[in-house]
């Protein structure tokens, strides 16, 4: 798990999961499909994208594509970072 | 902290109070008895710039940061005796002119963001649907990719502008099993297009000129480039312009509760009864004391979410608090100087009980009381 998935891990489970045990999330677990992030749960989590690692989202890049997962949240920060 | 403002501040807020006394108190009682939106003073607003007070210069606007916006806004609304049209520039700049200048493409910027801040264009957010109000992403209307473009359908009502508006900003379901992300997207929509109609116009309680109606979207077709921040940004574009709008609407209602403290203040100092001024009674004296606290406490916390808008990633819960705060002062002082003013403040010519019929409104659009309290908790992990 590399730093990005690991952070954001932590950061899911202790604003929208309490109490939730960290081995019921894995990197492929889904957050928008499934429910455990709604409209404003995805912008708490991009505005904690946008600070923890120093990246901005465009309104239509906040979509399940890059933030469902968090494989799919670290490879969209990661292209940010690079890109 | 140093909550001064700069030179240019001070300036900027002294001139457009100048202009908002000068031109924007006559005429307020007619126009709120007949419903009558003040086309001249629009176009006196915009030559001020005051459609497009955050719009760069090179896209036609002033090019002030957000603060500054919000102390200009202030001043307006402190100076305009029509809330009604305070009401309609707010949602025209910060519901329509912010979604296009932060997320519209250059060529959208190019073509729109002049007429859009000098006041030649009139714009409408059209999101709310009579089956879809604070569950706004519940929308039925549709928007079909077809060749070149998009053909919309779909009735949109409580628009606030419709029926003078040149230009709508209408958010429709491009994927409606996704909703919010990535189901919703935002184009822009010109008068005249075919298909596109003005429907029912609403009476109100309050903000009687600024018009409200129905849009009636039957098979339009726009073309790909009216798309504003890409197909399926609907929902985040509309949550940013929100937060601009619940920070930058009560800043123009700081302008308003002013008014009223001055007033308030006036009519204590010179209305008499049992011998003295109605203020030696603390009745009185102390309910002003609650304007002055209000004011004060409401402005703090506005600029300071203001400042945010452009230094923080998202203000959602700051635009929530402020909104919240701010509108619930509003309509609470203006009630108490109505009942300060006694039978006077009664009477339509006081022109106090028009702006507390005006600010009832700000407790419920923008989201309403009840859905603010909802977002803080939720920002609060609740």
């Amino acid at each position: 798990m590399s730093e990005i998935q690991s952070t954001v891990k932590s950061y899911v489970l202790e604003e929208f999961l309490p109490g939730e045990s960290p081995d019921a999330m894995d990197n492929s677990t889904p957050l928008i499909s499934s429910g455990i992030l709604d409209s404003l749960s995805t912008i708490k989590l991009v505005s904690f994208l946008e600070e923890q690692f120093n990246v901005q989202f465009e309104a239509h890049e906040i979509s399940r594509e890059n933030l469902d997962t968090l494989d799919l949240i670290a490879a969209t920060v990661e292209s940010k970072r690079h890109g | 902290m140093d909550f001064s403002f700069t030179p240019d501040q001070e300036a900027l807020r002294d001139q457009i109070l100048e202009f908002a006394t000068r031109e924007l108190t006559e005429g307020a009682i007619e126009r709120d008895r007949g419903g009558v939106f003040p086309h001249d003073l629009w176009e006196k607003c915009g030559e001020m710039g005051l459609q497009g007070l955050p719009v760069p210069e090179s896209h036609g606007g002033v090019g002030l940061d957000s603060l500054s916006t919000a102390i200009a806004l202030e001043a307006f609304g402190y100076g305009c005796r029509d809330g009604g049209l305070a009401f309609a520039i707010g949602a025209h700049l910060l519901a329509c002119v912010i979604p296009v200048w932060r997320h519209g493409s250059e060529e959208l910027k190019e073509r729109y963001l002049p007429g859009l801040s000098n006041g030649s264009l009139i714009a409408v957010n059209a999101i709310t649907e009579p089956d879809s109000g604070s569950d706004a992403f519940a929308m039925k209307t549709r928007a079909v990719s077809v060749e070149g473009g998009f053909r919309i359908d779909g009735t949109k009502t409580f628009a606030s502008n419709g029926p003078v508006a040149d230009l709508a900003v209408v958010y429709a379901a491009t994927d409606p099993d996704r909703g919010f992300l990535g189901g919703i997207t935002a184009f822009l929509v010109e008068k005249g297009t075919p298909g596109f109609s003005v429907g029912q116009k609403f009476e109100k309680m309050g903000l009687r000129t600024a018009p409200l109606s129905e849009l009636v979207f039957d098979d339009v077709f726009v073309p790909d480039d009216s798309v504003i921040g890409g197909v399926g940004g609907g929902g985040p574009i509309f949550n940013h312009s929100m937060e601009w709008e619940r920070i930058c609407l009560p800043a123009i209602h700081l302008g308003t509760m002013r008014h009223l403290l001055d007033r308030a203040v006036e009519q204590a100092r010179t209305r008499k009864a049992f011998g003295q001024s109605i203020g030696k009674n603390q009745a009185i004296s102390h309910r002003i004391a609650d304007l002055k606290v209000r004011l004060e406490a409401a402005r703090l916390l506005t600029y300071r979410s203001a400042e945010r808008l452009e230094t923080a990633g998202t203000v959602g819960l700051d635009a929530s608090m402020t909104k919240l705060l701010v509108s619930e002062s509003l309509v609470r002082s203006a009630l108490d100087v109505v009942q300060i003013f006694g039978g006077y403040g009664y009477m339509d010519e006081y022109e106090v009980e028009r702006i507390l019929r005006d600010s009832i409104g700000s407790t419920i659009y923008s989201g309403t009381s009840e859905m603010q309290r909802n977002i803080i908790a939720g920002w609060l992990g609740l």
